[in-house]
């Protein structure tokens, strides 16, 4: 698979939000390996320093730890403290942001879909 | 980092043509160099120079040896793939490791077939019956099995499909690449390889014009989306490339300020593919 990378963002912070992201959902189940280095960097045609930098992030976060000889293992509780944290970020830096748009449009919060589904 | 490989003064001319005007490059172990030029801008010769294969002016060290004077030492750690289609087509998968088994004091034929039996290719077929890129595969084998430190790929996926390029890229990654090796790749598909260069190099009529580490080469270009009340303002900075289409002219700028480039539309990261076209053109505008 190739992944389209944005050109903007370092793709080893692309990488690290990639799997973040699928921590957070569940597709990386805690205690589960994390795909070496070599495989990544064969799967998505990457230099595996880039890989290398986005798995040192995630062991800096301690979403991830090295067991000897095996490799990097998803941690018991990590997602709880991704979303801890996604949660965090996402009221003080995203929210701000659409509570600016969403008064930019005069709309009130009774205009505004309750859910997705109802949305679509 | 100590070099694997230095270059310096590189000169060499054919009759009157200059095809190398003084080369000089560096590359150390982890990394993977992609020396990008139009064609006959002189990868080739930079390569074959390199290998000594060509006589050339200049200084050449790869792990200390000269090319030109300890050719044969210098290959038991340096493989080298061009174009392909140098297997004669009458040899057997077999034969070929045989030969090898013989010639190269480093080849590990078990390597060889472990990696050959990844693939569909029968190890009693001949190289004449094998599609291009089961000949790319074999190899790649061949490769595998000496273990190199060094790997000097000249346009290695010329003619292959997509799939198979993109095959070649990842048995390389997976298969032989580490920390301790290093790969010089020359290739006209640099979209498809960026990501897995560690270095650039851009080579127009023999002369380097660029040579860096592709995060320095990102920091150092950035493409912006001009809008029309920008444009004189904007000229003034010196872009590398101008193209304009559907009321935006897109910019092309090197080590242009930041906080300036902002102020005058939307900032991106250009491709190397986008700075390779850009320089180029601006060459040939001078």
């Amino acid at each position: 698979m190739t992944v389209h990378w944005n050109g903007d963002t370092p793709i080893y912070i692309q990488l690290y939000q990639q799997v973040i992201q699928r921590i957070l959902d569940g597709h990386i189940k805690e205690g589960e390996a994390l795909p070496s280095v070599r495989k990544v960097a064969a799967e998505y045609q990457l230099n595996p320093v880039t890989i290398s930098k986005a798995y040192q992030m995630l062991q800096d976060e301690q979403y991830v730890e090295k067991q000897r000889g095996k490799g990097l293992f998803v941690i018991l509780g990590a997602p709880h403290s991704i979303l801890e944290k996604e949660r965090a970020s996402f009221v003080s830096t995203e929210w701000p942001l659409i509570l600016q748009k969403i008064s930019r449009l005069k709309l009130s919060v009774e205009e505004l879909p309750h859910t997705t589904k109802e949305h679509q | 980092m100590s070099a694997m490989i230095s270059m310096s003064g590189l000169h060499k001319s054919y009759k009157n043509k200059q095809v190398l005007n003084d080369v000089n490059l560096t590359l150390g172990a982890g990394q993977i160099l992609g020396l990008v030029g139009p064609n006959g801008a002189g990868k080739t010769t930079c390569l074959q120079a390199l290998l000594g294969l060509t006589s050339y002016e200049g200084d050449i060290d790869v792990l200390g040896y000269n090319p030109s004077k300890s050719r044969e030492k210098m290959l038991a750690d340096v493989a080298y793939i061009a174009d392909v289609a140098v297997l004669p087509k009458w040899i057997k998968v077999d034969q070929a490791l045989t030969y090898m088994q013989g010639v190269h004091p480093n080849f590990n034929r078990q390597k060889a077939e472990a990696f050959l039996a990844k693939t569909n290719i029968p190890t009693t077929a001949k190289v004449k019956t094998l599609s291009k890129g089961m000949v790319t595969q074999l190899h790649l084998a061949l490769i595998l099995a000496v273990d190199a430190k060094i790997l000097i790929l000249d346009e290695p996926t010329l003619g292959l499909d997509i799939l198979t390029r993109r095959q070649f890229y990842s048995h390389l990654l997976e298969d032989f690449y580490d920390a301790d090796k290093c790969i010089i790749v020359t290739t006209h598909q640099i979209e498809e390889i960026e990501h897995i260069l560690t270095d650039a190099a851009f080579i127009r009529d023999g002369k380097i014009v660029l040579d860096q580490s592709v995060d320095d080469i990102r920091s150092r270009f950035k493409l912006v989306a001009v809008d029309n009340e920008h444009l004189e303002q904007a000229k003034t900075y010196n872009p590398l490339f101008t193209n304009s289409m559907m009321g935006i002219t897109s910019m092309l700028f090197d080590n242009a300020d930041p906080a300036t480039l902002a102020t005058l539309g939307k900032v991106s990261a250009p491709t190397l593919a986008d700075i390779f076209v850009g320089m180029m053109t601006q060459e040939t505008n001078l």
